[in-house]
Formats: structure tokens, C-alpha cells, sequence
């Protein structure tokens, strides 16, 4: 389930500069964004065949939006987990050049994020109308039924 | 071209034409819009529009209690409320460390089961009236009916059950939902060759099926297809056998794998599932262990800061549940990794080339829920 933190940290060092630790999360590879696609080709195609994008999903950390790349290889059945921050309003690399999984995710994170999306095929918004608010950021706030009816 | 597209079509010179396909469709179990460009019959690009069922659920798990992220779960794929639930309380049980009894481990995989077939039913229903066949409906919809009920006599819903929570389950099996269970499983395996017999042994189905909508286990895996999608392709991945939860390591069960991912490999599949699933709930129902049904919790739950990943079969892929928790009584983050996302993704790539006649045809092959795509 949990591939080898040092091997990890081998294989990272000839492409960027990263850091990879054990959490409970599982192994996570921190990176800065520019680098993060890069790290996930390397690590898609280097023994460890991390062969799917499983998940992407953004957090907001309050002064910036962390985005978090969660891979899996089917032959060694192991996760890793690649995170990248970005300041609000910053713009994500789409990584849907390495996996085409991300296409979908990615078009929602910055929509619900409020992120640009560069190098994606088609970087419109997925779920809500031109205008909406970034629902998931911390600073937009549930409205109370009373708020909504009382517009 | 597709070799199925009639030839010599080209010449006829009647431009491109781009409409709508939905937003109501019966395969589509809820509300999808495909853009569909077309040359003549033949599709050159589609395009999903999203956004009909968007709720909010993950911004609203925000401001919820840990106990309530279930009740939220059940509303994203609402055809299979049992597995949502069962993985955001897998992520709270995680965080908070909570040992879980283990007449709960069992219940939780019987419910389990007995929600994958009915939802699979649901599927096996719609699927066969995008194929325009209409008489198998009213069989597919009479086994989940009876399904319907065991889970109502359970969970007292016939849909969003509420069911599992962090730390058990709510209640425990009642004599008659019991003799439900059981009448239901004397019937079902002779009542699923007859679904095999009507429809998947219709020859002009079959000839419809084979060869379309084929996914090679390259792409399947690239566009992040799980569950029964992936396993047509030719990856034998379930993550009950290969990360077992609830009781899945003590139960036996056949994972049926798919050689070509055609649309026929992707029905072949399930129907295979609900067979195995039947064969687990009457492991279930044997084997079930006596004890309680639910560790002892306090009101509210506020587990250390941390952050984790649980993750369920649900009958469309895997159904995962990321939790980041700051210590509070509310997550910081609670995401849901919905299949049929990633479905949807595929099907985009899957309908270029295809006749426009094909088009209901795979939307309900990859059986997706458009309440899970949008959350």
C-alpha cells in the first residue's frame, strides 16, 4: 500500500526539488506548482508505475489553495500523494498531458477554487454559471435560509 | 470511420450539425446534457454539459458534524446510498481511530451487496431501453423492488438510508427482514439466468454490444476508470478484494474480468456482479456474528488534525471519501471522488466515431449517476 519513501525520494531528486515524507495520509510528495507535473510524469513512468490519477482535489489552506495529486499503481498496488500550493487567483498547470483522468477534476477545482486553468483542451467551467462564486473557498459562506429568502 | 457507419455517406455533403442530446434521458438516471456534433450519423465530438444536481455536498460536509457527513453521502449517488455512507464513515472510523464491532463489519457488506444489486437492477432496467427494448424493465424492476423492501425493513428507507454511520451501523437485522433476505436469494439466481436469457441472450443485442464503445485497458486506466469499467477492460482491480474493508476479507467472491471493454464485456460484467453479490449475501446471512452494532461514541466527534483517504466498490468504481480534519467538530476539507466522473470523461472520448443510434447505448453502458458526477 505504501511505496518506499527513500526509493521515492531517489527517483525525485533527478527531476526537482522535492520533498517526500510518510503521513497519515500516506506517502506525500511535496512540490512546488511548477514542478508538479513534471514530478508526475516521472513518477508514472518510473518502476513504480504510478499508472492512474485517482483523484485530484484542492484544499484552501486559508492563505492559499494546496492541491493535491492522488496516484495509483495497479502492478505494485501502492498510492502516493503529490500536493502543490498555488496563492488564491493563481494559475494550475493542467497536468491532463499525463493523465487524462485530471481533464474533469481540474476544470472543477478551478472552477470551485477560483484558479485559472492553463494548458487544458477545454478550460471551461464544469458544475456552476459564469459569475458563481468559488463555492469552496473558506471565505464564501453558506447562505441561512433566511439570507436566501430574504435575498 | 467506424466500420459500422454506412458507406459512402461522405459525398453527400450535408455539413455538420451540433444538438442536444438530454438533459432527460432514462439512461442517465438523473439530468445530462451531451453536446453532440454530428456527420451525418456519425458523431465527431461530444461534449458533457454538468451542472443540473450540483448541491454543494462538499461544501456543505464542511459545516457539518462528523455523524452527518453520511447523511450527505446518500444524496450524491443516490442508487447506492449503502456505499457513500459506509466511505465517508470509513474516513471518520480512520481519523478518529474507532474500533468498530463485528456484527457492523457484516451488516455493513450484506447491505452492501444487497444495494449493489438493486442499483445494478436499476442499471440492467435503463440499459436495456436505451437499447429499445422495454418487456425485461418491469422483471428488472420487480427483483429491485423486493431488494427495496429487505433494505427498507432494514434501514426503514428505500433509498437514502442513513444507515452506516462512524462506528456501526444503526440497527440491526429484524427477523422479517431476515426471512425477506431469504426468500429473496431461493428465487434470485433463477431469476438472473432468465435476465441472461432475455436480454443478454437476445442475438441482435449482442451484435449491437460487440465491438462498441471499446475501451483498452490502456486508456481505462489513463482516464481513471474503476468498478465494473475498468474490470471489462481487462484489469482485474476491486478494491474489496485488494483493500478489504467492512468484512470482505472473510467472504468469498468470484471478480469477474472483461477481455476486449466492449459495451457487451461492460454488461457481461455486472451481470456476473450481481451473481457474486447474491453468493456474498448469503455468506452474510449465514456467518452473521452476534454482539452490538455500534461502538460507544460520544455525541460529537473531533478527531486529531489529520487528513485521509477511505475508499468503497460502490457498484459504479471506486467511491472515495478525503477528509482533512483540523481538530474541530467540522472537517476542514471533505471531498468526495465520485466513478462516474471519471466515467463521464470516458464517455466523452468513447462517442467520437460512433453512430449517433450508439449514443444512448454507451451513456448507459458506463453506467453513470449524474447526482455523484456533480456532488
Amino acid at each position: 500500500m505504501l511505496p518506499d519513501v527513500t526509493a521515492v525520494r531517489s527517483l525525485l531528486s533527478g527531476v526537482a526539488e522535492a520533498e517526500a515524507e510518510c503521513t497519515s495520509l500516506g506517502v506525500v510528495v511535496h512540490a512546488s506548482s511548477g514542478d508538479a507535473v513534471a514530478i508526475l510524469a516521472a513518477l508514472k513512468s518510473s518502476e513504480f508505475d504510478f499508472a492512474v490519477l485517482i483523484d485530484l482535489l484542492g484544499t484552501d489552506l486559508g492563505d492559499r489553495v494546496e492541491i493535491t495529486y492522488h496516484l495509483r499503481s495497479f502492478t505494485r498496488d501502492e498510492d502516493i500523494f503529490v500536493k502543490s500550493s498555488l496563492p488564491h487567483g493563481g494559475t494550475l498547470q493542467s497536468a491532463s498531458g499525463v493523465f487524462a483522468s485530471a481533464l474533469l477534476p481540474e476544470r472543477e477545482t478551478a472552477e470551485l477554487f477560483g484558479l485559472v486553468l492553463a494548458g487544458h483542451p477545454n478550460p471551461k467551467r464544469l458544475l456552476t454559471t459564469e459569475g458563481q462564486e468559488p463555492l469552496l473557498l473558506r471565505s464564501v459562506p453558506i447562505r441561512t435560509v433566511k439570507e436566501v429568502r430574504d435575498g | 470511420m467506424s466500420p459500422r457507419a454506412a458507406e459512402h455517406v461522405e459525398h453527400t455533403a450535408t455539413g455538420r450539425m451540433v444538438f442536444d442530446v438530454g438533459s432527460q434521458h432514462p439512461s442517465t438516471h438523473g439530468l445530462l446534457r451531451l453536446a453532440i456534433e454530428t456527420d451525418g450519423e456519425e458523431i465527431v465530438s461530444a461534449e458533457a454539459c454538468l451542472g443540473f444536481l450540483h448541491r454543494g455536498i462538499e461544501k456543505l460536509g464542511e459545516h457539518r458534524r462528523y455523524h452527518q457527513l453520511p447523511t450527505l453521502m446518500d444524496r450524491g449517488d443516490y442508487l447506492s446510498g449503502i456505499h457513500g455512507e459506509l466511505a465517508s464513515a470509513l474516513a471518520v472510523e480512520r481519523l478518529r481511530g474507532i474500533e468498530v464491532p463485528p456484527k457492523a463489519h457484516w451488516l455493513r457488506s450484506l447491505l452492501g451487496e444487497i444495494n449493489r444489486i438493486a442499483s445494478h437492477m436499476a442499471w440492467y432496467g435503463t440499459f436495456g431501453r436505451d437499447a429499445g427494448v422495454t418487456s425485461h424493465f418491469f422483471y428488472s424492476m420487480r427483483d429491485r423492488e423486493a431488494l427495496l423492501d429487505i433494505l427498507e425493513a432494514v434501514t426503514g428507507q428505500r433509498m437514502t438510508f442513513n444507515y452506516v454511520r462512524p462506528g456501526g451501523v444503526i440497527a440491526d437485522l429484524t427477523v422479517v427482514a431476515e426471512s425477506k433476505i431469504r426468500r429473496f436469494l431461493r428465487t434470485f439466481d433463477a431469476h438472473l439466468d432468465e435476465h441472461q436469457t432475455f436480454l443478454g441472450g437476445n442475438e441482435l443485442l449482442q451484435k449491437r454490444l460487440r465491438g462498441v464503445g471499446v475501451i483498452d485497458r490502456d486508456s481505462a486506466m489513463s482516464l481513471g476508470l474503476t468498478g465494473a469499467n475498468l474490470r471489462a477492460s481487462g484489469v482485474p482491480y476491486d478494491v474489496r478484494r485488494d483493500r478489504p474493508y467492512a468484512a470482505y476479507s472473510e467472504l468469498e467472491f468470484g471478480i469477474p474480468i472483461g477481455t476486449t471493454g466492449d459495451a457487451m464485456d461492460r454488461y457481461l460484467v455486472r451481470i456476473e456482479e450481481m451473481r457474486q453479490a447474491a453468493r456474498i449475501v448469503r455468506q452474510c446471512i449465514e456467518g452473521l456474528p452476534e454482539g452490538a452494532v455500534m461502538a460507544k461514541l460520544p455525541k460529537a466527534l473531533r478527531p486529531r488534525e489529520g487528513e485521509t483517504y477511505a475508499c468503497v466498490e460502490s457498484p459504479r468504481g471506486e467511491l472515495g471519501v478525503h477528509l482533512v480534519a483540523d481538530g474541530s467538530e467540522t472537517p476542514r476539507r471533505f471531498h468526495y471522488r465520485a466513478p462516474s466522473l471519471f466515467a463521464i470523461a470516458a464517455l466523452e472520448q468513447m462517442l467520437p466515431g460512433t453512430l449517433l443510434a450508439d449514443a444512448a447505448l454507451l451513456v448507459g453502458s458506463v453506467d453513470i449517476v449524474p447526482g455523484e458526477v456533480e456532488r
